[in-house]
């Protein structure tokens, strides 16, 4: 990393999160302490059912651990009301879905401004702003289209435009690429890329995908809810 | 969120699904438009029964002649049978209600119980005589021609005013109706004007104003007596004898008018012990029970309104809820990106608003359109007020925040991660 002094934007503190499935107690993170910080891109992988969504959906404040402390920008995340966490997500942290999750019944535009819109930016605001990220996205033309309109790979790059909108510290993406061929996934991780370098923003990433280890800063490998090495994880994923 | 964005999305929403919302709301639209019919029918019933008896005057007093089952005397011989029947108000009791303290005047009406023939076929019409007061003191009017003058009364003249349906029943179109004749049996009145009720005035046991003919009190006196004659079948005779038919008793003193009925009711009662072949009604009475029943309709009406408006909500509420069901995702998606609970509970409250309100405007239409046609085909007046419109609209937009709020409060509750994974 750069030579500024490293501000650390996430800390995990033992996380556990388990499910209850009938009265039987089910654990996904066994205890998992980390942290991220500012500017790096980080990756996690692990085979799947090994936590990795569960553990980006706690980081992304969209579930809550069951155990342990999770400290985003200093502050507890226990101790915040659900209308904080609200305003967190919105201004703080852009979440990117494998299935781009985009509104199909608005256009591009209105997309893009949904996040600005819970931010409370002012239309025209919002408006100049949209126009700018989709030409930053390389889709300044599709302003009007419906996402039914646009291939997968535009789809995924609106979704990331959306994310922006709100200046977020951090991007937290799960599977991003997962849907998408090999030469598109090429692209969107290009866009991640440039995002890091030009913006210096904190991205953190889930992939199934072992060819893109080298494009991250960092990899954190899972294993059935647990921290593991990058040896024990290739001695396990096969 | 702001307030203009919120109201922008869940008016979007509600254009997304434009059939569905109609189909949605047509409880609504059905429960607003009875709202708005029955305030229309009960509002224009109860401004005509007033009108009706302010007609009459709230300082009469009605008097009448009811004819009492069974009074007939058998008086046949040995090849007819004949029965004579006889009822109802004498001369003698005219001249003692006229002598009674608070009354001011009584025009007086005897039905001839004439037939009154067109070729063969027998008219739905009387033939009445009465004295020169009648016409105002039954709310009439005379558009053509001239009304009973004390000549006429003084000389028997052989004249006749008609009621306005009866020249339509009794004349061909464009056929000279003043100056024209009707003839009853062997008499022949020379029509001398039309009168016209347009107060709906009906009289105990007679027919409206429009559906008379009326003659001079010598006039009929001369012709046929008191007593009207009828054959039913070839061996069989019926003569009816009645000396007046309708007293209508003006009052002096309003605020006596009760007492001076209750006099006129206890002076009938004695002096017709036998039978009772007489009534008695006063239009102020009947103002207060009609206002009673006004009040007993409205209510009815009102329970019915508020059935079909409940029915309507809960059905709203069941699509809500549905729509809640199927939009999970983007419910998901939102708080990912940072929609509160309450951005996402009023999101849904003001589509269901939306929804209830603009199934109100349609009510409202509905019930105006409904009130129209009601008065076009039953001839039934109807009066539609803003404030009726007002009260609509309010229903409905409480309708909406009834039902609409248990469907956003469960799609606010939604936790985005479990709505997420659902994919
Ligand atoms: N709501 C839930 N209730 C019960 N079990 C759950 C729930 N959510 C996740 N799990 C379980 O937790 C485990 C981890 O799930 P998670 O989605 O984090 O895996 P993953 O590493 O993202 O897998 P993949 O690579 O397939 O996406 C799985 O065994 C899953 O069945
Ligand atoms: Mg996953």
């Amino acid at each position: 990393m750069g030579g500024a002094p490293e501000e650390t934007i996430v800390k995990f503190e033992d996380i556990k999160k388990s499910y209850m499935i009938g009265a039987q107690e089910v654990p996904v993170l066994k205890g998992v302490s980390l942290s991220v910080e500012k500017g790096e891109f980080v990756g996690i992988m692990g085979v799947s059912g090994s936590g990795k969504s569960t553990m980006l959906n706690i980081l992304g404040l969209l579930d809550v651990p069951t155990g342990g402390r999770y400290i985003l920008n200093g502050r507890l995340v226990e101790n915040l009301s659900d209308d904080e966490l609200a305003e967190l997500r919105n201004i703080s942290i852009g979440f990117i879905f494998q299935s781009f999750n985009l509104f199909p019944h608005l256009s591009v535009e209105q997309n893009i401004e949904v996040p600005m819109v819970y931010g409370e930016i002012p239309s025209r605001k919002r408006r100049e702003i949209a126009k700018s990220l989709a030409e930053r996205v390389g889709l300044g033309h599709r302003l009007k289209h419906k996402p039914s309109e646009l291939s997968g790979g535009e789809c995924q790059r609106i979704a990331i435009a959306r994310a922006l909108g709100n200046n977020p510290a951090f991007l937290l993406a799960d599977e991003p690429t997962g849907n998408l061929d090999e030469k598109t996934s090429h692209e969107i991780l290009e866009l991640f890329h440039e995002l890091h370098a030009r913006n210096q923003m904190t991205l953190v990433m889930v992939t199934h995908n072992i060819l893109l280890e080298k494009d991250f800063d960092r990899v954190i490998y899972l294993r059935d809810g647990r921290l593991s090495s990058k040896d024990e994880f290739r001695g396990s994923g096969g | 969120m702001f307030v203009h964005d919120l109201f922008k999305l869940s008016f979007h929403n509600l254009l997304l699904h434009k059939i569905r919302s109609f189909l949605t709301s047509l409880g609504i639209i059905f429960g607003v438009g009875s709202v708005i019919s029955m305030l229309a029918i009960s509002e224009g019933a109860k401004r005509q029964a007033l009108s009706q008896i302010e007609a009459l005057g709230i300082d009469k007093i009605i008097v009448y002649s009811k004819p009492v089952p069974q009074v007939g005397k058998d008086v046949s011989d040995s090849s007819t049978q004949s029965f004579l029947e006889s009822y109802g108000l004498l001369r003698k009791d005219l001249g003692h209600i006229k002598d009674m303290d608070n009354v001011a005047t009584v025009t007086t009406l005897r039905n001839t119980r004439k037939k009154i023939l067109r070729g063969t076929k027998q008219l739905d019409v009387i033939l009445v005589s009465t004295s020169t007061t009648f016409l105002q003191d039954s709310g009439s009017d005379i558009t053509n021609g001239r009304w009973l003058s004390p000549a006429d009364e003084a000389h028997s003249a052989a004249v006749c005013v008609i009621g306005r349906n009866v020249k339509r029943k009794l004349f061909f179109l464009g056929e000279a109706v003043l100056g024209g004749r009707v003839k009853v049996g062997n008499a022949v009145f020379k029509v001398v004007g039309i009168m016209e009720n347009n107060l709906g005035t009906q009289f105990p046991e007679l027919n409206s104003p429009n559906d008379m003919i009326v003659i001079p009190e010598s006039t009929s006196n001369a012709f046929f007596g008191f007593s009207s004659f009828q054959s039913e079948g070839r061996r069989r005779f019926q003569t009816t004898y009645v000396e007046a038919d309708l007293f209508i008793v003006k009052v002096r003193e309003l605020e006596y008018i009760d007492d001076t009925a209750r006099r006129i009711v206890s002076f009938l009662e004695k002096s017709h012990s036998r039978d009772k072949d007489w009534g008695v009604t006063v239009p102020l009475d009947l103002l207060k029970q009609r206002e009673q029943t006004q009040n007993i309709f409205t209510i009815v009406m009102s329970s019915i309104a508020g059935i079909s408006l409940i029915v309507g909500g809960v059905g709203i509420m069941n699509i809500m809820l549905a729509n809640v069901y199927e939009r999970r995702k983007e419910i998901g998606t939102r708080r990912a990106l940072g929609a509160k609970k309450k951005d996402i509970l009023f999101q849904f409250l003001i589509e269901t608003v939306f929804l209830t309100t603009l199934g109100g405007m349609l009510g409202i239409v509905l019930g105006i359109g409904i009130s129209e046609v009601v008065t076009k085909y039953a001839a039934w007046p109807t009066i539609y007020s803003v404030w009726s419109i007002a009260i609509s609209l309010f229903i409905a937009c409480f309708v909406g925040i009834v039902f609409g709020t248990y469907p956003a409060w469960k799609a606010a509750q939604q936790n985005p991660i479990d709505v997420l994974r659902s994919e």
